[in-house]
């Protein structure tokens, strides 16, 4: 729980956008809004706490689609009982990056 | 057809990211780079789609690419405290390096603004002028040459010769006109001389004024540092001062630094004179200057000097060669060097050790770098050298002297020689793999001796690369140091000693 108590705005909408699927540091920017700089110092430092794991795509895969490997991010266990407190935190979270459950149950709605 | 800039802004961006990746701690620097590179090629993908050039797009690709200098800042707030930066390059050749770049600064520093250097190079380059004799008499009763003898020569062209001067040396009463300088106590020795005296000598003048000297002038006297100090309390403002030289007025001119005075008599005061006045004068002595046919000629350490009249007879001369040897400071210290490099294998192996006999090929890219490492640290040491035994030699001096040529010639072997002992003896003892000083030295133990025959002492690499055996006492079949290669069984040891 104290760890819960510390994570900050950002980390939260980090750990928001990677249950809502986006998976890789740029898309993250993109749909948080935050520039690089705080990005990928607050990844590593989910990874340190071992909310989020990485990994880096196959190089053969990336070889197919003519551009360099790019590294992946995905929420743990740990990760995602953390993003559940965050919510309650902050309440807006879900409406600012809807997640993927609630896009798609959006789309079924429509 | 329009110009591509991609490839530019792409190269730029690159260099950007191989900055910033220069910030991140080493064990995590390739990881970072990769992922920036990553992203980089699809924040480009994003952004500039098309071959055609985009401010807008270029300006957030760059932004982007800056953003890394702050993932890299970030870092430090928990990566990068002074404590783990030094800890991190303890023992590297980045330290060694950095050392050595930082003594050379200082040493650099110290002879960029020493007054003694400063004249000494001014001097190197002026004060030695090739080709001077000093003429005297060759007679049994008087070495001394009248100055009508002077004059005649003067007044004549010569094949093998291009100037002349004259002196003669007396002793006179030379006191202040004005001013808080009292008389002195006793009389000093002034060399009157002809005008151009200093000037064939090539002797520099210091505080010289430019001033032009009207036709009712007083005679210009040359004051010997010396003589400026203990009369004068070494006044900055010399320069156009009067002073009294037995009967006469003179102006002050300039300050001469008596060591580089190598003629017969020393001085403490040079009144330059007309050629007018000096032939009222006693005799004295006659400088001269060969013509490069001259020096082909006659150049030797004592010349003979016949001056032929009608009936082929006439006063004969020696000319002494004043030319003395002056290798300069650049002479001084490559000679220096030379001795050192000579007399290293006394005092240290000059061997490298078993980086050649290794049973592990090591790659090119690898000897090269250890190479460089080892060749930089020489260069680095020259230069170091250089400047730290000028500054040695010419700390309590403001001029140049022979007594600081001396001390610049000694500390040059020195230097050099315990400095290249100092780079073999390090580079003995870096790993061979990430070039980090081995440490941890560890003596074997009484049972290795007993059982195994074998005395020395281990060392150990901190990134996990190596071990070094150094033999305590040699032996035919072992009698210098050893690598051994650790291989990847060796690297739990190694975990978290934030070496890479």
């Amino acid at each position: 729980m104290a760890l819960e108590a510390k994570l900050s705005h950002t980390a939260a909408m980090i750990l928001q956008a990677l249950d809502a699927g986006f998976v890789y540091g740029f898309s993250i920017m993109e749909m948080t809004g935050l520039p690089s700089g705080t990005v990928y110092p607050a990844m590593r430092r989910l990874e340190r706490d071992e909310l989020i794991l990485s990994k880096w795509e196959k190089q053969a895969i990336a070889d197919a689609e003519q551009r360099p490997p790019r590294k992946y991010y995905k929420l743990t266990a740990a990760g995602w009982s953390t993003l559940q407190a965050s919510r309650r935190r902050y309440p807006l979270l879900e409406r600012l990056i809807p997640s993927e459950s609630l896009q798609t149950e959006e789309a079924r709605s429509l | 057809m329009k110009p591509s800039f991609k490839p530019v802004f792409s190269a730029i961006e690159a260099g950007l990211l191989c900055c910033a990746a220069q910030f991140v701690p080493y064990g995590q620097r390739a990881d970072w780079l990769r992922e920036w590179q990553a992203e980089l090629w699809h924040v480009r993908q994003e952004r500039a789609p098309m071959e055609q050039l985009s401010w807008q797009a270029e300006r957030e690709i760059a932004s982007f690419c800056l953003g890394a200098f702050q993932d890299a800042f970030c870092l430090s707030h928990y990566r990068w405290k002074l404590g783990t930066l030094l800890t991190a390059l303890h023992g590297t050749a980045t330290q060694c390096l950095l050392m050595l770049f930082a003594v050379l600064a200082v040493s650099y520093g110290i002879a960029r603004f020493s007054p003694g250097v400063c004249a000494e190079r001014m001097l190197s380059t002026r004060l030695q002028r090739p080709g001077l004799i000093l003429i005297q008499n060759a007679g049994e009763a008087s070495t001394t040459i009248a100055p009508q003898q002077y004059l005649a020569w003067k007044s004549h062209r010569h094949s093998f010769f291009d100037g002349f001067a004259f002196y003669r040396v007396a002793e006179e009463s030379i006191q202040p006109v004005s001013g808080n300088g009292s008389a002195p106590k006793e009389p000093w020795k002034i060399a009157q001389a002809s005008s151009n005296l200093l000037a064939l000598l090539g002797l520099p003048v210091r505080f010289a004024t430019a001033e032009p000297k009207g036709s009712n002038d007083l005679p210009d006297v040359i004051l010997s540092e010396s003589f400026w100090k203990i009369e004068f309390g070494a006044d900055p403002q010399i320069a156009g001062r009067m002073v009294r030289i037995g009967q006469r007025r003179a102006r002050v001119a300039g300050v001469v630094a008596e060591d580089s005075w190598n003629l017969p008599g020393k001085v403490g005061a040079w009144l330059l004179q007309p050629d007018s006045a000096l032939a009222a004068n006693g005799d004295g002595f006659i400088v001269a200057h060969l013509t490069p046919a001259g020096k082909e000629k006659f150049w030797a350490p004592v010349m003979q000097i016949t001056e032929y009249d009608q009936d082929d007879s006439g006063p004969s001369f020696l000319g002494y060669n004043i030319d003395e040897w002056q290798p300069g400071s650049w002479g001084i210290y490559w000679l220096g060097i030379a001795f050192a490099l000579i007399s290293l294998p006394a005092v240290t192996s000059v061997s490298l050790g078993e980086y050649s006999l290794n049973p592990q090929k090591t790659s090119w890219g690898r000897r090269l770098y250890r190479w460089s490492f080892f060749s930089a640290k020489i260069a680095l040491l020259l230069p170091i050298v250089y400047f730290s035994t000028l500054d040695i030699a010419y700390i309590r001096t403001a001029h140049y002297s022979h007594s600081s040529a001396d001390i610049q010639m000694l500390s040059t072997f020195a230097f050099f020689l315990f400095g290249l002992r100092w780079a073999l003896l390090d580079h003995r003892q870096r790993c061979p793999v990430c070039l980090r000083r081995v440490e941890h030295p560890v003596e074997v133990g009484l049972a290795s001796r007993t059982f195994l025959a074998w005395n020395g002492t281990e060392m150990m690499c901190m990134g996990g690369h190596t071990l070094l055996h150094i033999p305590a006492l040699p032996t035919s079949w072992f009698d210098a140091q050893r690598w051994l290669y650790l291989d990847t069984s060796w690297k739990f040891l190694f975990v978290g000693s934030g070496v890479g």
